[in-house]
């Protein structure tokens, strides 16, 4: 195997790692954002009792 | 003197290994018999031959220009200072850089100068900390705006409504500014076609691979790019971090609009629809944080793509539009050429490059696909870092650069493309600042 056809080689592997590389950091990324809008969700007071059996909740300050 | 001439020197040579490089491809490809592989390599051949010769005419007047500039000896003391020049930071949860910005902004050498923080309902200590600064003086002032939040769009117009400035200057404010940026950036505006002057942009926190590879791409790209764009007073994307304009056409095009996640793309957009001209100064130069890593880097990326489409798509009657203003056209084709086509075109070579060397174990045409995208990635390196002084470190990064970072940041673009198309609902948050400006 001469240097040319090595080279095009190791590329085309190193290509192949990084197109599989870039597609799942994109979807971690999607994830990792996905998490993160529910985390900052804001909840409705009514939502809250509904999950609580419409038992009122008071708030201390 | 003799690095110069040493770097042209190894330009020269770059380049003539280039065209040595094609001319094998060439060769090579009229021995190719199997038709699938001829029409591929076909499309491959022609795309390269576009991207070098845009390549190359970019080089050529980003030359020109600093010929032109070059010739044209700067005295300091002869710009002059009578155009009262407001700076705008739009700031929302900026507290670990605001204050560095600050700093860099009551350190400019210009002497007509009206600060105006705009503190964009941060839920941070921005506000408390920018509210230190406050001073006024003769002919410098600082003050602190503060309005509920509303982007960054709304914020700068709250700005600009409150300014008493004929030049309104906008930086980010997690940039900070050389001390001789915006007495660079006023001497533009004695020409009246001129609307706007970019400066360039440098990767502050160059601490890692990620943030390399990005200070490269930013001299490089960004800059390289810019300077060859300016030679036909058609830069088409003022950035965040510095960007001078004329207050009386940013009225003219009814200020920034916030329908897009890339304001400053749709206003460059909408000034060159308009006839203005735009310009760029090297030497005007901010620091801004780069992401850290790969899917900050991504984030960021996905809005950049995202909001120019939105740009794009909103202003898509320029496309055809050749006749009554082509320069706007000019421009609208080359955004979508640089956003759209190259990122799908180089994954689809990549791919079809991988396809054929599975099934008929014909590799060489990676080596050339790589190889001369390499060679016309160290030549531009080699001329930006001749140019701006940048570490000549960055050149080695450059194999780097074509080998996997490209790769990654197309196919984010690509992704993101789609999911503007299918309009996929879109939410942003700001990247968090490290505080390494």
């Amino acid at each position: 195997m001469n240097i040319l056809s090595f080279l095009a080689m190791l590329i085309l592997v190193i290509t192949i790692i990084t197109l599989v590389f870039g597609l799942i950091a994109y979807f971690l990324y999607k994830t990792r954002e996905s998490k993160k809008k529910k985390y900052n969700q804001k909840i409705h007071y009514e939502e809250v009792l509904n999950e609580t059996g419409d038992k009122y909740i008071f708030f201390e300050e | 003197m003799v690095k110069n001439f040493l770097i042209i020197l190894i330009s020269l040579i770059l380049i003539l290994l280039l065209g040595t490089v094609l001319y094998y491809f060439y060769i090579d490809f009229f021995k190719i018999t199997n038709i699938f592989a001829k029409v591929g390599s076909s499309l491959i051949l022609s795309f390269t031959t576009i991207i070098i010769i845009r390549y190359m005419l970019l080089l050529f007047f980003s030359i020109l220009k600093i010929i032109l500039k070059s010739s044209k000896n700067i005295d300091y003391r002869s710009i002059s200072t009578d155009e009262k020049v407001t700076i705008i930071v739009p700031a929302f949860n900026e507290e670990k850089v605001i204050v560095t910005s600050i700093k860099s902004l009551i350190n400019q050498t210009y002497p007509n100068i009206e600060i105006l923080i705009v503190d964009d309902g941060s839920t941070d200590k921005t506000f408390l900390k920018a509210k230190e600064f406050e001073f006024e003086n003769e002919n410098k002032s600082l003050k602190v705006l503060t309005k509920p939040n509303g982007g960054k769009a709304k914020a700068i117009n709250y700005g600009i409504l409150h300014s008493t400035g004929s030049l309104i200057m906008v930086v980010d404010a997690d940039s900070k500014l050389d001390k001789n940026a915006v007495l660079l950036m006023t001497r533009f505006f004695e020409d009246e076609d001129i609307a706007a002057v970019a400066g360039s942009v440098y990767v502050s926190n160059q601490t890692n691979i990620w943030t390399k590879l990005q200070a490269l791409e930013y001299i490089e790209g960004l800059n390289m790019v810019r300077n060859g764009q300016a030679f036909l007073k058609l830069v088409n994307i003022i950035p965040g971090p510095i960007g001078m304009f004329r207050k009386k056409a940013l009225f003219d095009v009814g200020l920034y609009d916030n329908d897009t996640y890339a304001e400053d793309c749709d206003l460059t957009l909408k000034l060159i629809s308009k006839g203005y001209k735009i310009d760029f100064e090297p030497d005007a130069i901010a620091y801004t944080e780069a992401p850290e890593n790969l899917l900050d880097l991504i984030k960021q990326r996905y809005r950049w793509t995202r909001g120019i489409l939105q740009a794009i798509n909103k202003h898509k009657s320029l496309l055809w539009n050749f006749k009554i203003n082509p320069s706007a056209t000019f421009t609208m084709w080359y955004m979508l050429f640089e956003s759209v086509f190259w990122p799908f075109m180089d994954i689809w070579t990549n791919l079809f490059i991988i396809y054929f060397a599975f099934f008929s174990g014909y590799s060489i045409l990676m080596f050339y696909w790589w190889s001369m995208f390499t060679i016309l990635d160290v030549t531009g390196a080699i001329y930006c870092i001749l140019v701006t002084g940048e570490k000549i470190s960055l050149i080695l990064y450059a194999i780097y650069y074509r080998l996997f970072f490209i790769q990654i940041i197309n196919i984010a673009k690509i992704l993101s493309t789609f999911e503007e198309w299918f309009n996929i609902e879109m939410s942003w948050e700001k990247l968090e600042r490290k505080g390494n400006l």
